[in-house]
């Protein structure tokens, strides 16, 4: 194939997935989808294999092709050219039973020449607790409505029954109709784009175009994992959900042009639904692996052939059925994640060509927070709170980390305007704001995660509810590198004003006891909350505190500068730019740098005097 | 040094005779074979994070560890990891 040709048919297939990305963005009427984009949009190839990944959660790529392949399994002989199937079963190829692929076979004369496939977190699901994530439940078969593969447009004719008979199985039919049908025009107009493009080169010039796009990267791939050097590089990742606590262990080895990641060790599934099966491990080592590692290759099935990935069968990486998995996404698929952010991050420090693009790993945990209830115009309205999807840069070896900066996982997440949220739901914010100490301290420092509270305002009901999926209030999740500490975990607390510390009980489920530190912005007893679900009633406020990036490097070799000038700017106190990084600051906030110079030189006499482990 | 080749982002590793040593990148006190675990030979401050981190990290388990591993010979921070009581040191091989 001449070159032109065959870059023109690359960077079409590009914008196929950019317009197919507005189009779901704009029918979509959630703020998960068109302002947290919780969302992807991928093309495959005939046997389903990747073509070409999309933005949007990356851990999706892999598992919306095996998507691809179980529907051409199980539907062999009957697809039709305009028919979609929807499969949203984690033990089949999804992630969680709320994040639903629609697939959509390509046809050209006849014949099937492609596939694309997109995701959205749909509006409800009908699992136990509202918005799909339903920390009560025990088992998949409370997890909503599920299914391995199923019909819903029919030769471009809505399969109306199918449709109907989901849609009387989820709360708030009328926006999950919406997400169903933002996602049937994005694989609208992905078939569109695609079969106009055949139409101008031929079938055959544009299969053999894929075909050499995915050769391209396999030999790029394979290229870069050669320069790097051979090794194994070991991470952990604990998750605490309601008093108990389960850790994701990693293995990675890198041979040659090939990479393994190995989870064994890590923890037996969980009766939360913490656990992530297979398919979605595979998908969340690789969320990392594809802007890390391949930032200048084209993201397909090139890409996926020179890696392997172990993970124990019955283990919180392979759960079994009937084991619950509706938290996966935020839970052992993050953690999966960021143990693999943190290994390749190592595996690029040791090596000569690459060490400058070592990262610690990024806003490393989810909080999943879904508001329901009756709101301020009547209507039952259900919704996450998309703070968790703005995030918080690692620290890298040139630089801090991005303040509130997003994640790897998801290149173009964001969070929803205040505005949007509270004129949906009857609550106000009280704050919102960068958390002062929340990014990681080293030599760089991690970006800041945030904070926020938010209270019932103009509620018909006198509040409402939220479910809350709140792992990692025990564990910093977000790992520094070489020397440089963790970004802060995430903080959940049920503010009751009137009330002491540990009173807050009643409808709730879940954790919802114990003392804690109050917040002088909103007085009133502090109670943390992490796994269930919880009233906001009344003057009640919800503080909720996200992680920050971890740092990079030795906190006392930051430049005493960059600290003042994080103290000016309210990202670190001037406690932690004495005690964690060793900088004396005068009472102008300028750096006294006599003082500073004691300071750091005691630090590291007292460093010296520590314990030898031999 | 041109005969160093990187370990890690604070280590480097230099040729000896039958293998590698590893050394610290900031001073080049010897840390040991790179066959070995250097964790061993590093200075260890190990505490609760919940002590040692600052306030944000007050509400984390008490159990939870920060490991902070230094050069013996200049203090420099070498790595960190958390770890619950009686979890083995990460331990990562470069080789080749």
């Amino acid at each position: 194939m001449d070159p032109m040709t065959f870059s023109i048919i690359r960077h079409r297939l590009f914008r196929i997935v950019d317009e197919a990305v507005i189009t779901l963005k704009h029918v979509s009427g959630s703020a998960i989808t068109n302002e947290g984009h919780d969302l992807m949009v991928s093309l495959y190839r005939a046997d389903g294999s990747l073509l070409m990944g999309g933005v949007g959660f990356l851990h999706h790529l892999t598992s919306a092709a095996e998507a691809c392949k179980s529907i051409i399994r199980r539907f062999e002989g009957r697809i039709r050219e305009g028919d979609i199937y929807l499969l949203n079963d984690p033990y089949t190829a999804a992630l969680h039973t709320s994040d639903i692929y629609l697939v959509a076979p390509i046809h050209h004369d006849g014949e099937l020449v492609a596939w694309s496939a997109c995701f959205v977190h749909v509006y409800d699901i009908g699992a136990m607790n509202p918005g799909g994530f339903s920390p009560q439940s025990p088992d998949i078969f409370t997890e909503g409505f599920s299914s391995p593969g199923i019909k819903i447009v029919d030769r471009g004719e809505m399969v109306d029954d199918v449709l109907d008979t989901m849609l009387n199985m989820v709360r708030s039919p009328e926006m999950v109709t919406l997400d169903l049908r933002s996602m049937i025009a994005c694989n609208n107009v992905a078939r569109e784009r695609m079969q106009a493009l055949i139409g101008k080169y031929g079938a055959e010039t544009v299969d053999a175009a894929g075909s050499e796009l995915i050769r391209q990267s396999e030999d790029l791939f394979r290229a870069r994992l050669r320069e790097l050097p051979d090794g194994e590089w070991q991470s952990r990742q604990y998750l605490d959900v309601d008093g108990e606590t389960a850790v994701v262990r990693l293995t990675m080895t890198k041979t040659g042009d090939r990479l393994a990641f190995d989870f064994t060790g890590s923890s037996p599934q969980s009766r939360y639904a913490i656990n992530c099966t297979r398919w979605a491990s595979l998908g969340g080592l690789f969320a990392p692996l594809f802007p890390l590692l391949c930032y200048d290759i084209t993201w397909n099935e090139g890409v996926i052939r020179p890696v392997e990935m172990i993970a124990p069968e019955g283990s919180i990486v392979n759960c079994t059925r009937p084991a619950p998995v509706s938290v996966a996404t935020v839970a052992a698929i993050q953690s999966v994640n960021n143990a693999a952010c943190a290994t390749i991050g190592k595996m690029l420090a040791a090596s000569d060509t690459y060490r400058a693009q070592a990262t610690a790993v990024w806003h490393a945990n989810h909080f999943a927070i879904f508001k329901f209830g009756r709101n301020q115009k009547g209507g039952e309205a259900i919704g996450i709170l998309t703070e968790t999807f703005a995030g918080a840069g690692g620290a890298r070896s040139f630089a801090d980390g991005v303040e509130i900066g997003g994640e790897i996982p998801n290149p173009i997440s964001r969070m929803a305007n205040v505005e949007t949220v509270e004129a949906n739901f009857p609550i106000r914010y009280l704050f919102r704001k960068r958390m002062i100490d929340s990014g990681g301290p080293g030599e760089w420092r991690g970006g800041t995660g945030g904070e926020m509270a938010i209270t019932p305002h103009k509620a018909p009901d006198g509040g409402i509810h939220y479910v809350i999926s709140g792992k990692g209030a025990r564990h910093p999740m977000s790992d520094g590198l070489a020397g440089g500490l963790p970004g802060a975990p995430n903080r959940y607390l049920w503010i009751k004003p009137g009330e002491s510390s540990g009173e807050a009980s009643g409808e709730a489920s879940g954790e919802a006891s114990g003392e804690d530190g109050g917040d002088e912005r909103i007085p009133g007893a502090a109670n943390p909350v992490s796994w269930g679900v919880f009233p906001l009633m009344g003057e009640d406020a919800l503080y909720v505190r996200w992680n920050g990036g971890g740092g990079f490097g030795d906190p006392l070799a930051r430049d005493p500068d960059r600290v003042a000038e994080d103290v000016r700017k309210g990202l670190v106190s001037r406690t932690a730019a004495e005690d964690i990084y060793a900088v004396a600051l005068g009472d102008t906030g300028a750096v006294d740098r006599s003082a500073t110079e004691r300071l750091r030189s005691g630090r590291l006499a007292a460093r010296l005097e520590g314990e030898q482990v031999s | 040094m041109s005969d160093r080749r990187p370990y890690s982002a604070t280590i480097d590793r230099v040729a000896v005779p039958g293998g590698e040593d590893l050394v610290c990148r900031s001073c080049g006190h010897g840390l040991g074979s790179a066959d070995a675990v250097w964790k061993e030979v590093a200075r260890l401050d190990e505490r609760p994070l919940c002590e040692a981190g600052g306030s944000v990290f007050e509400a984390t388990d008490p159990k939870l560890l920060l490991r902070r591993f230094y050069c013996p010979g200049c203090g420099a921070a070498l790595d960190t990891e958390t770890a619950l009581e009686g979890e083995p040191f990460l331990v990562d091989r470069v080789r080749g």
